[in-house]
């Protein structure tokens, strides 16, 4: 399955769940990565890590690891 | 240290009002707002990292101490700055528990930000919510309805705009009901939800609510009619017009946040920042250090030659001067901080940087304690607290010691002036830049050689974080920051100045006394002369050069003698009490020139005692800049990394580290450096 450390830049998918062994998980659904939610990779910083993702009208930027534990699936239209 | 208002002050009997809210909802320019000037304790850049309390101002008609926390998400408390929020909402250790908490939401991300709203009702405290970033919604397309939130809610909302103060009022007269309202509810400490998928409905519930709250202009009754189909429609609305007017932002992050020219941008800005300290700062600094020397020279042939003008002239005026000299440079590196925070650029530089210092067992976060560091490594270990995991915090806390203080560069200043007198100024520019690129490496080095260290004893790491958000780029507001930079110099002014003017006075006494009128030879001798005289006959008997002999035998070894060696202790009230001190000691203030002229000139004569040697010789400076580079000489530094790891442990460690590092690397220096044939 694909994470959201997967995605190309540009590329908007939706959130199927997160990885709830993961220690950051709760964090992250905190700032908004929830199931169900749109979410689009901005920027990459040097040597792919951290992500900058648009999530909830706003960028927040996570550690590749921590992209690794959102399983995302292609927007549907 | 920084609670400079006590409760009484403050009189116990008007209500205590709590402001919470996300991290870039517009919450501290509500309190810049509210506080006017009236504000007490000031906060570094880098954030709110202690609460900063005031007032309202009398203007607007509500009698209240106001308190500013830092930014929080939820009540569960990630790091320990959001700790101290979370603890303040139920009982701050000062001022109790609040009357009131005004929470503030950024309409144009109110998903996001109802999460911490909705989590403190459940609490029963007393709530208001406060609606900011409107204007930036309605840009979207969307207006909010503070009706249907309220109702959805059952919490009282108001819209305000506290750059302009529209919606203050209002927000005021509905926070003086809710003040008026008997509120019995029991409070209760908030058990965060058992488990996340709790969280996730709580989101969904939120959502449902944001839909009825955000209303798109011209076809609002439409919307209200197609309930069914309404998520798709906002969704859609919602994301177009958001991509929109997200552009400027993404524009600039396309350079700023690049693979490569963001990194090129990421090193620019920061020679950028450093440099203009030193160019913008140094003809101010020129002017404050011409101005003491010219006081203590007009007050000693005012006052004569008796130990009253002597303690005037050389222990009063020059003490406040080499306080005052350095105001404008802390003032400058608070200024840029400042202007770098407000424009949302310290966020991206935290991102860029996070993975190579994570290499090293740091942290992306680790980036603005660091920047603050090279102001004053007090603000700058406080500012740690927003890094949650502990190891790399307290490693972070750990190398803030070496990052080249503020305090460090008038020191740097007056030995590199020694180095290369008069018209070779621009080298000396160029080698303070290398010091700063070496002292900034040197800081990275010993992080990378404890995280292996450490990697070694412990095994494998815990776990790291790294989330944060990057706010929209917007227009830094020049009259907050040019307000917060100057409490912050005045704060750092305030809690330094005594200690240095202390220190110089102590200084003065020790070099004095007992001998204060030594009996000189007056045969054929003109006045001036026999001054000279008697100067350095009293200094050679005073109680300064008997603590001197005492340190002559560490001095020698690195080309140094007591009087350098007693400067140096001096230096632990605070680095820059080396420049008054070489000063005093030196008993410079007696001719035309301009204070640090004078003592250089005095520093190129002065000879190693008992010998025909000179004492400031190339590799003995280079030596003493080593030394500053890497010595713990900071009694202020040491107390508040007590303070802020819990404990003796890491306060010990790095005393006993860095002055060990620092002795054994300037004996090197300085022993190779004329083993190489440099005198």
């Amino acid at each position: 399955m694909n994470t959201a450390a997967d995605i190309e830049i540009g590329k908007k998918v939706v959130i199927k769940s997160i990885d709830e062994n993961h220690p950051s998980a709760r964090r992250l659904l905190e700032v908004g990565f929830t199931p169900g939610q749109e979410i689009e990779l901005v920027h990459k910083a040097v040597f792919n890590d951290p992500l900058a993702f648009s999530v909830r009208g706003t960028l927040i930027a996570i550690r590749k690891g921590e992209a690794e534990c959102i399983k995302v699936s292609p927007k549907m239209n | 240290m920084y609670k400079s208002i006590t409760k009484d002050e403050l009189t116990e009997k008007i209500p205590f009002v709590l402001l919470v809210g996300p991290p870039n909802s517009g919450k501290t320019t509500l309190y810049n707002y509210l506080s006017g000037s009236n504000y007490k304790t000031a906060n570094y850049p880098g954030s709110t990292v202690e609460y900063s309390i005031a007032k309202v101002r009398k203007k607007l008609n509500f009698e209240a101490n106001i308190l500013d926390s830092p930014g929080i998400i939820s009540l569960t408390p990630g790091s320990l700055d959001e700790k101290v929020s979370i603890d303040a909402i139920f009982s701050h250790p000062v001022f109790g528990e609040p009357n009131l908490v005004i929470v503030s939401i950024d309409a144009s991300q109110i998903s996001r930000h109802l999460l911490l709203l909705k989590q403190l009702q459940k609490t029963g405290i007393s709530v208001l919510a406060a609606i900011t970033m409107v204007d930036i919604l309605n840009r979207k397309g969307f207006g909010v309805s503070t009706e249907e939130f309220e109702k959805l809610l059952g919490c009282s909302a108001v819209k305000i705009d506290g750059r302009n103060g529209k919606g203050v009022e209002e927000l005021l007269k509905v926070a003086t009901q809710k003040l008026g309202e008997c509120n019995h509810k029991e409070r209760v400490k908030y058990m965060h939800e058992s488990d996340n998928s709790s969280l996730i409905n709580l989101y969904k519930e939120i959502e449902e609510i944001e839909r009825s709250v955000l209303v798109p202009f011209a076809n609002k009754t439409k919307v209200v009619l197609e309930k069914a189909s309404r998520k798709l429609v906002i969704l859609n609305k919602f994301q177009k017009d958001a991509n929109s007017n997200l552009s400027k932002t993404s524009k600039i992050d396309k350079i700023l946040l690049h693979k490569v020219y963001g990194l090129v941008f990421f090193f620019a800005i920061m020679m950028l920042t450093f440099t203009s300290i030193f160019w913008l700062a140094a003809p101010i600094m020129n002017l404050i250090d011409d101005l003491f020397g010219f006081l203590a020279d007009k007050s000693f042939i005012l006052l004569g030659n008796n130990w009253f003008g002597d303690f005037i002239a050389n222990g009063i005026i020059s003490g406040t001067g080499s306080v005052l000299v350095f105001v404008p440079q802390i003032l400058l590196l608070f200024l840029i901080l400042g202007i770098l925070e407000d424009s949302g650029y310290l966020a991206r530089g935290a991102m860029l940087i996070d993975r190579p210092l994570s290499k090293i067992g740091l942290n992306g976060r680790s980036f603005v304690p660091m920047l603050s560091g090279y102001a004053c490594a007090i603000p700058a270990m406080m500012a740690a607290r927003t890094i949650p995991n502990r190891r790399e915090r307290l490693l972070t806390i750990f190398i803030l010691p070496l990052m080249s203080c503020s305090a460090r560069l008038p020191v740097y200043a007056l030995l590199l002036a020694c180095l290369f007198p008069g018209n070779k100024a621009w080298l000396a520019g160029l080698v303070l830049a290398s010091i700063y690129v070496f002292s900034s490496v040197s800081s990275i080095t010993v992080a990378g050689i404890i995280n292996k260290i450490s990697k070694n004893t412990f095994g494998k790491r815990d776990r790291s974080s790294f989330i944060l958000e990057l706010p929209e780029y917007r227009k830094p507001k020049f009259n907050i920051v040019l307000r917060n930079s100057y409490q912050s110099a005045k704060l750092y002014f305030k809690k330094a100045g005594p200690i240095i003017l202390i220190f110089s006075v102590v200084l003065w006494f020790l070099t004095y006394f007992p001998n204060s009128n030594p009996k000189v030879d007056t045969n054929g001798k003109t006045t001036e002369h026999v001054i000279e005289q008697q100067k350095a006959d009293r200094l050679l008997s005073s109680y300064a050069a008997d603590i001197g002999q005492g340190i002559q035998p560490i001095m020698r070894p690195l080309g140094l003698d007591w009087r350098v060696g007693v400067s140096l202790v001096s230096t632990f009230a605070a680095r820059e009490v080396f420049v008054s001190s070489l000063a005093l000691i030196f008993k410079v203030t007696d001719d035309n020139s301009t204070l640090q002229n004078s003592i250089v000139d005095a520093m190129h004569d002065a000879k190693i005692e008992g010998t025909n040697q000179k004492l400031f010789t190339t590799s003995s400076i280079i030596g003493l800049i080593v030394f500053f580079i890497f010595s713990l000489q900071c009694l202020s530094t040491i107390a508040v990394s007590r303070k802020e790891t819990g404990g003796w442990k890491i306060p010990l460690l790095q005393l006993v580290t860095y002055t060990s590092v620092a002795y054994i690397l300037t004996f090197i220096t300085v022993n190779g450096l004329r083993l190489l044939g440099v005198a």
